[in-house]
């Protein structure tokens, strides 16, 4: 028998455990690292840096084909340097937005921030240098049913 | 070598990190109850706004000017400074919070790593994480680290990291530097000082110890001149002094035994509660530290610090001294002899008028209390803070006759803070959006 979806056991802890901390010389190594991985914790597995770590909402549809819809949550690290093809947020306008971020164009003196959603306009940054990503989103995460 | 982080106008850059149209502008954070201005940015310095100026003075000077003033959001500072020490603690051998936004680190076996470069990179983390803006000073104690962190702050060149390392700066460092910001001095001896024709931590290095004896006859004077000579002799305690209580003592002999150790930071634990009680006040961050003996090199040493925010600020001695004790079963390593153990309590502020009565020193009054603020803890973790405030937190409005008018008004709306900016970091409700 096979199946589509394996389940797996999770941990639905809303604890984000603390790594231990560098430089405290640990002795004899902790019997309980080796069940470390015996349980899967959304925070632990999913958010690398916490520090840098920051949640928003998603307001508009101008993400709506890349499968990002209002009331979404996006998971935010400002740690990581943003990429071609990211979808990052940006803040432009007076306002946060999240967008697709093109590099392409970057020898030509310019990027741009693409929409998914053909209603949108592209919006193009004249000034990449003084021109600043608030952060790169790592994950949506999109609620499908209501308790 | 120490080392010291400073968050640059801490509260501004705070505020800042979600509103980034206000980068490069003036903008001020007030007191509580918006009295008066606690936070500057460097744009409003430069417009002569001074700490301290009361907020309706700030509108009659500058009614013309776009300012943008936010009432203290205590909550988002603890969050956005608690990242910023979370990554210290992730770069440095081991670390003592000094204040909300300051932070010194002890930076042993690094001889082979280059410091400079590695603070440098330090504030390059903390900033694009957190967007917090840090000035990182090092040298052999922590006068001299403070100091040059003054540096860094003034001076871009320095990219946000000076370190004094060698006598030559160190003497250079003295020569520049105005006695008045001298870390340990502060202004009563500053006065004093400039009768005698000091006016540059030089100039106050150069007298003999023997003349600032017979002259002052204070300890934190003659520590500060030991140190900008170059020795290390401020205790970790004399940090502790800024807007924190810090309850601490050496014990007679050393102690290798959890249990024991547990007594001793328990009984600190409770004294801060007392100490804050009796000033009316509570406390949101409690933390904790122990060292060994540093004069036994014979013997391990370790020096261990780690702190805990609170949901609620308190001066409950249940829960402050079991948040002590839950740090300490963390920090605790078996195996070294402790000679010296504190508790200090930061993030002190005013207790809402209205809790005086319920932490008093009943035994089963506790239990309930304690009971109770779990309960209360877990619906405001869950919905937001003030969702529950006790009835005794209500302000009960009155009639022209000053009878109680029935209708309660919660004490959050009570208190003014009427440009306090949303929590981002603590709740659901106020993460930002995204067009």
């Amino acid at each position: 028998m096979s199946s589509d979806i394996t389940i797996i056991k999770g941990n639905f802890s809303t604890e984000l455990p603390l790594p231990l901390a560098p430089g405290i010389r640990a002795g004899f190594p902790s019997p309980a690292q080796d069940y470390l991985h015996d349980t899967l914790d959304f925070n632990n597995d999913m958010i690398h840096h916490k520090e840098a770590t920051f949640y928003a909402r998603v307001d508009g549809d101008s993400m709506r084909d890349a499968g990002i819809l209002p009331g979404d949550i996006a998971v935010i690290d400002r740690s990581l340097d943003p990429r071609d093809g990211d979808i990052v947020v940006a803040f432009i306008d007076g306002e946060f937005t999240i967008k697709r971020l093109d590099l392409t164009h970057r020898p030509d003196g310019y990027i741009e921030l693409h929409p998914a959603n053909p209603s949108y306009k592209t919006i193009r940054i004249d000034n990449p240098d003084q021109f600043r990503v608030w952060g790169v989103i790592i994950w949506t995460i999109h609620n499908w049913r209501n308790y | 070598m120490y080392g010291i982080i400073d968050c640059d106008n801490c509260y501004v850059s705070c505020e800042r990190v979600f509103r980034p149209d206000l980068e490069g502008k003036p903008v001020v954070v007030l007191s509580n109850n918006d009295g008066c201005v606690v936070a500057r940015s460097n744009e409003a310095k430069a417009l002569g706004i001074k700490a301290g100026m009361p907020y309706f003075k700030l509108q009659e000077q500058f009614p013309d000017r776009k300012i943008a003033v936010f009432s203290s959001n205590y909550e988002l500072y603890a969050e956005l400074t608690g990242r910023v020490i979370d990554i210290i603690r992730q770069e440095a051998p081991s670390y003592f919070r000094y204040s909300i936004d300051e932070c010194f680190v002890y930076l042993e076996g690094m001889q082979d790593i280059n410091l400079k470069e590695w603070g440098e990179n330090l504030h390059r983390r903390i900033f694009k994480s957190v967007g917090m803006p840090v000035s990182i000073g090092i040298g052999p104690n922590k006068t001299l680290a403070k100091l040059a962190s003054h540096f860094a702050k003034k001076h871009p060149g320095y990219r946000h990291c000076c370190m004094i390392d060698t006598d030559d700066k160190r003497i250079k460092a003295l020569k520049l530097f105005p006695i008045e910001d001298v870390w340990g001095i502060g202004r009563r001896y500053t006065t004093r000082l400039k009768e005698y024709g000091i006016n540059t931590a030089y100039d106050f290095a150069q007298h003999t110890i023997g003349w600032l004896h017979a002259t002052f006859h204070n300890i934190v004077v003659e520590r500060t001149w030991r140190e900008l000579n170059g020795d290390d002799c401020v205790p970790n305690e004399q940090l502790a002094a800024k807007k924190s209580i810090c309850t601490s003592r050496s014990f007679p002999g050393m102690i290798d035994d959890f249990a024991q150790l547990r007594t001793h930071v328990s009984n600190y634990a409770a004294r801060c509660a007392e100490k804050l009680r009796q000033q009316g006040s509570v406390a949101g961050i409690v933390s904790i530290f122990l060292s060994t003996n540093p004069f036994r090199e014979d013997l391990p040493q370790c020096w261990s610090f780690r702190e805990q925010r609170l949901i609620t600020p308190t001066s409950s001695t249940t829960t402050i001294v079991q948040t002590a004790s839950a740090l300490l079963e963390k920090i605790f390593r078996k195996g070294y002899q402790y000679k010296r153990a504190g508790v200090i309590v930061m993030g002190v502020g005013p207790k809402s008028p209205i809790q005086q009565d319920l932490f008093d020193h009943n035994a089963e009054q506790f239990q309930k209390m304690r009971r109770l603020d779990e309960v209360i803890d877990r619906i405001n973790r869950l919905q937001g803070s003030e969702t529950i405030v006790l009835g005794a937190q209500q302000y009960t409005s009155r009639d022209k006759d000053g009878n109680a008018a029935g209708k309660a008004q919660v004490f959050a709306n009570a208190i003014r803070h009427d440009f306090r900016s949303p929590n981002p970091t603590t709740r659901w409700t106020d993460i930002i959006r995204l067009k």
